[in-house]
């Protein structure tokens, strides 16, 4: 469903993503970690469209949607589900739903779907009236998750959904990215919970300093002393190593 | 002597008529503040052109007074939206507000003023028009106290009031209201959620444009419309603008309001001679003790 050829972008004169190259295929979950500030958000923004690419290109459906515009590949079906702290503080619960919906004109489908989400996400029902500032934080993680699922996407790209999250309430948004992509939505994770995140998907990628690292099914990548070591850095390894022996 | 309160009831009538007119000027800069985070310094051009506009239409074209308003709405939006996109768009797209590319549109906003001001002297000379206008059909209203008020004053609050209302609605309860709003707050996140954010841009310079050029075509027939018009027009709507709260509707409105009534109390107890200085007393008396303006929220501070 989304392909990434050799990407390269960054911002201004600084390139952070030097040649990425990631497959996600219809219908599955894939989940794409890394430490911070590694290019994991710049991958997102580049495949939404938010940066250009300076080379590569990015086929979605089989179209090439690198000289798009972000609202034009949004319309393809292609959605970016945004990090929580960017809901619309200013707006209710209800006007973000809508929101998300925006480039839909099939006024009842979208009423249908709105049940749909509130049906995914109950306190959503309760809190529609209010303003989404006054969310707690995992209340706003599934707002904007629903606010993407509003806009009836084919591929739904998630920008850290766990962060900042108590496990209990990471456990419960998991279980409903479970639930979404049961009905037919390809997800893209891109996460920091290694464990999380490899529980949930099928594939992962590992980014690091703006190249896939490594790759391989996710149960494989789980139980692979190689991903944790590249997730506390080698000198951190190395004095865990050292202070064992 | 005792205090004569119709005549103060008076003045504040008349303060509060052409605060909301200075009002809906602010509307416009505040709306164009927190969309596109830039300072427009060229929106009392807006509102200069938009009086010519009018004025052309009813003297010359001949229409009557509401077609001419409306007129001068919708042509000075479109001149709006053109020197938008064609000037202002490469600069606002490297990032407004804060950044050194804010610091050169408010240059170029500057520049555009004295640019169309010469364009405007160009086409229609520098002598003060006087704006006739057949307004006989509209009501003169009567306050106890002897207190007559004009009917350009009565049609000038009537249609502020109703211009704002509809921008109220437009905003709260439409579709395209809701993305002009998400398209204020966060350009990325508009992007993301499929809204044509550069159509909304022009979209809102539009509307601030239309505001302006209203606030023009109302001010008229109380004064004459000349080429400079705008210079003061604008220092004044600054003064509301801030005064309110910059980038608050309904404190661009109160702000209006307020400098109005300021202004006229003060020409009429202080000194007429100095009108055009009570604004900005009012503006230093509000910096002093709340800086964010009476309506402002915290300094929006953009990464």
């Amino acid at each position: 469903m989304l392909q990434i050829n050799d990407v390269h972008a960054g911002y201004g004169n600084l390139k952070i993503l030097r040649g990425v190259n990631m497959q996600v295929p219809t219908g599955g979950i894939v989940t794409l970690l890394g430490g911070n500030g590694t290019g994991k958000s710049t991958l997102l923004k580049a495949v939404s469209g938010l940066i250009p690419l300076m080379e590569g290109e990015v086929l979605f459906d089989g179209v090439a949607i690198s000289k798009m515009k972000p609202h034009e590949r949004m319309r393809l079906g292609l959605v970016q589900v945004t990090q929580a702290k960017e809901a619309y503080p200013a707006m209710t619960v209800e006007e973000n739903l809508v929101l998300g919906a925006y480039t839909r004109r099939d006024r009842a489908r979208t009423l249908a779907d709105l049940e749909r989400v509130f049906e995914f996400f109950p306190v959503l029902r309760e809190r529609r009236k209010q303003l989404s500032g006054t969310l707690s934080g995992g209340e706003v993680q599934m707002l904007v998750i629903g606010r993407g699922l509003m806009a009836k996407p084919k591929m739904l790209m998630l920008d850290e959904p766990s962060a900042a999250l108590a496990p209990k309430v990471v456990l419960e948004i998991f279980a409903n990215i479970n639930r979404i992509a049961k009905t037919g939505v390809t997800i893209l994770v891109v996460e920091q919970n290694v464990r999380m995140a490899l529980i949930l998907a099928q594939y992962g990628y590992i980014i690091r300093d703006g190249v896939i690292m490594m790759e391989g099914e996710a149960k494989k990548l789980i139980s692979d002393p190689a991903v944790k070591e590249s997730f506390l850095g080698g000198s951190v390894a190395n004095t865990a190593k050292a202070l064992r022996n | 002597m005792s205090f004569d309160y119709s005549s103060l009831l008076a003045f504040i009538i008349f303060g509060v008529t052409i605060g909301v007119v200075y009002g809906i000027v602010a509307l416009g800069i505040s709306l164009i503040y927190s969309g596109l985070d830039i300072v427009h310094f060229a929106h009392g051009e807006m509102y200069m052109f938009g009086a010519f506009f009018g004025l052309v239409l009813a003297h010359n074209v001949g229409v009557p007074y509401p077609i001419a308003l409306i007129g001068a709405m919708v042509l000075t939006a479109l001149l709006g939206m053109a020197v938008e996109r064609v000037f202002y768009r490469r600069l606002t797209r490297a990032g407004g507000g804060y950044t050194v590319a804010g610091m050169g549109m408010i240059i170029c906003g500057f520049g555009m003023s004295v640019a169309l001001v010469n364009v405007a002297y160009f086409i229609w000379g520098a002598e003060a028009e006087p704006f006739r206008a057949n307004l006989d059909y509209i009501p003169r209203l009567s306050f106890p106290g002897d207190i007559e008020v004009p009917e350009s004053y009565v049609l000038t609050a009537i249609i502020s009031v109703a211009l704002m209302a509809a921008l109220h609605y437009f905003l709260r309860h439409t579709k395209t209201g809701l993305a002009v709003r998400a398209v204020a707050h966060n350009k990325d996140i508009a992007y993301l959620m499929g809204i044509n954010v550069p159509l909304m841009i022009s979209l809102i310079f539009g509307l601030a444009c239309a505001l302006a050029a209203a606030a023009g075509v109302l001010i008229g027939p109380m004064q004459s419309v000349q080429v400079e018009m705008g210079y003061l027009m604008l220092m004044k709507a600054f003064a509301a603008a801030v005064v309110g709260g910059f980038g608050s509707l309904p404190g661009a409105i109160l702000g209006g309001v307020m400098v109005g009534v300021f202004e006229n109390l003060g020409a009429a107890y202080i000194s007429p001679s100095h009108k055009d200085i009570y604004a900005f007393l009012l503006l230093i008396l509000v910096l002093m003790f709340k800086p964010s303006g009476l309506l402002g929220v915290e300094a929006k501070v953009k990464a």
